[in-house]
């Protein structure tokens, strides 16, 4: 015995080609992969996801519209959103406003401002004006924009405070939990259907909600698909 | 082990330092990780699309041919007998009657049909004016105000913004438009009229009827003959 404790606690031979350091260092790797692989998961939480790579896409259009004077009641004209976009309660796709639309006012007003020279011509012309889709979904995903607001969703669930934007951007992450969050649990967000472009509705107590969107979802027999196939074709 | 650690320090500071965090803004196009599918080449509501002149996805009818997907069963619309809603009950979708003249009242027929294939008659109720209310809001109320007498935030931005002020939003509580008949309003809406536009692409005819209603009900709102007001509403105002 006296002597395997001899050999275990033998100086180092000058030509071992290991130093006794080395003991360590199954220990050591293992933390700095412990380290590595939290690292390496937050990175992946906070940047390869929609809330990061999509949120914040603020991008410039041809025409500076600017929603947060025209839209909403407490802007400065006051308009309802489906003042322009006209189809949202009919198509599932909510249209951007032809330049008429643009013009119903114009024509009168600002009409030979710079900042509507497109608009204008388009309206002479014909010609398109390339606004910049800000809100992508993937193009395997069929959403139906009339479904919801006739249900009681509002425009603010996916797009934010539009009517607070001078410059839209995309602010709700749009990934799959976002949707699935609320198709499992609809009565947190259905509303009455006269509030659906009143961005800054909000039940006169925040417990209210629950108890008005259960009543929702049972008169209007709301029942969110959940399956694959209500959103994917 | 502290010599990658002091590595693996700074490059995550240098990827914070050079990603920043969720929410910042950009006007660069977002990033697909895995863009399986994610764009299609299909044509999609005002897409764009390089391969047309005029560079849009949606393509305008073709003069005399029937667009798919409204309903329309194909035997039927290409028998000889077929004829479309609107021709059977023109009333409905111009505001005017065979010869012409402009409806005095609302049109006997809606455009839904009954059982029998009868046109149900059209009736004007409070869903209709709730309807009409709704449209009103969104559509009239800018220029015309909420009580239709001209007094929109279109003629008090006019003013502000200095451009010359816009006289001719109607005061439509005014004899002359109340003594429009239905189909002249009816009109006004689907064409326009002086500097008002049409909002014929923008309100269906239905709508349009809806609207109409609910513009008798404020122009009776606004003088409203004694007889007519409740007696708990009189008690009120006094």
């Amino acid at each position: 015995m006296r002597k395997l404790l001899e050999f275990l606690n033998r100086p180092a031979s000058r030509g071992n080609f290991f130093s006794r350091s080395i003991n360590a260092a199954p220990l050591q790797i293992i933390v700095c992969l412990l380290i590595t692989g939290v690292v390496v998961v937050a990175a992946i939480n906070e940047y390869a996801t929609n809330k990061y790579l999509n949120v914040g896409y603020t991008p410039d259009q041809p025409v500076a519209f600017d929603h947060s004077f025209h839209a909403g009641p407490d802007s400065v004209l006051g308009l309802d959103c489906r003042y322009c976009h006209n189809f949202v309660e009919k198509s599932g796709h909510s249209n951007v406003p032809s330049s008429n639309t643009c013009w119903n006012c114009h024509s009168q007003i600002k009409t030979d401002s710079p900042a509507l020279a497109l608009i204008k011509r388009s309206v002479e012309t014909g010609e398109a004006v390339r606004w910049v889709k800000v809100h992508k979904l993937p193009d395997f995903v069929y959403f139906n924009h009339s479904v919801h607001v006739n249900r009681g969703v509002s425009c603010v669930e996916c797009h934010g405070r539009i009517d607070q934007q001078a410059v839209v951007g995309q602010q709700k992450s749009l990934n799959m939990s976002f949707c699935l969050d609320c198709h499992r649990n609809p009565e947190l967000v259905l509303r009455p259907l006269d509030k659906i472009t009143d961005l800054s509705y909000k039940t006169a107590k925040p417990e209210d909600q629950v108890e008005q969107g259960t009543k929702f979802v049972h008169d209007w027999k709301v029942n969110p698909p959940q399956s694959c196939s209500g959103c994917h074709r | 082990m502290k010599r990658y650690l002091t590595f693996l320090a700074v490059a995550v500071l240098a990827m914070i330092s050079f990603l920043g965090f969720q929410g910042k803004t950009s006007k660069d196009t977002p990033v697909y990780v895995f863009d399986d599918m994610d764009v299609q080449s299909k044509y999609k509501p005002q897409g764009e699309n390089a391969f047309f002149a005029d560079g849009r996805d949606a393509r305008p009818p073709v003069a005399g041919t029937v667009a798919r997907g409204n309903a329309l069963e194909p035997l039927k619309v290409f028998s000889a007998d077929y004829r479309r809603l609107e021709s059977l009950n023109p009333s409905f979708v111009t505001g005017k009657d065979a010869k012409g003249a402009f409806l005095a009242t609302f049109p006997a027929k809606s455009m839904n049909l009954l059982p029998n294939g009868e046109f149900k008659p059209y009736v004007v109720d409070a869903q209709t004016l709730e309807l009409g209310q709704a449209k009103f809001e969104i559509y009239c109320k800018i220029c015309h105000g909420a009580a239709a007498d001209g007094n929109g935030v279109m003629k008090v931005r006019s003013a502000v913004e200095g451009d010359a002020a816009i006289l001719t939003i109607a005061n439509l509580q005014a004899p002359n438009y109340r003594a429009y008949p239905q189909g002249q309003i009816f009109d006004v809406i689907t064409n326009g009229k002086n500097t008002m536009q049409s909002y014929g692409d923008k309100l269906s005819p239905e709508e349009r009827w809806a609207v109409v209603a609910y513009l008798r009900a404020l122009q009776l709102s606004q003088s409203c003959p004694a007889e007519l007001v409740p007696a708990s509403v009189k008690a009120e105002l006094k």
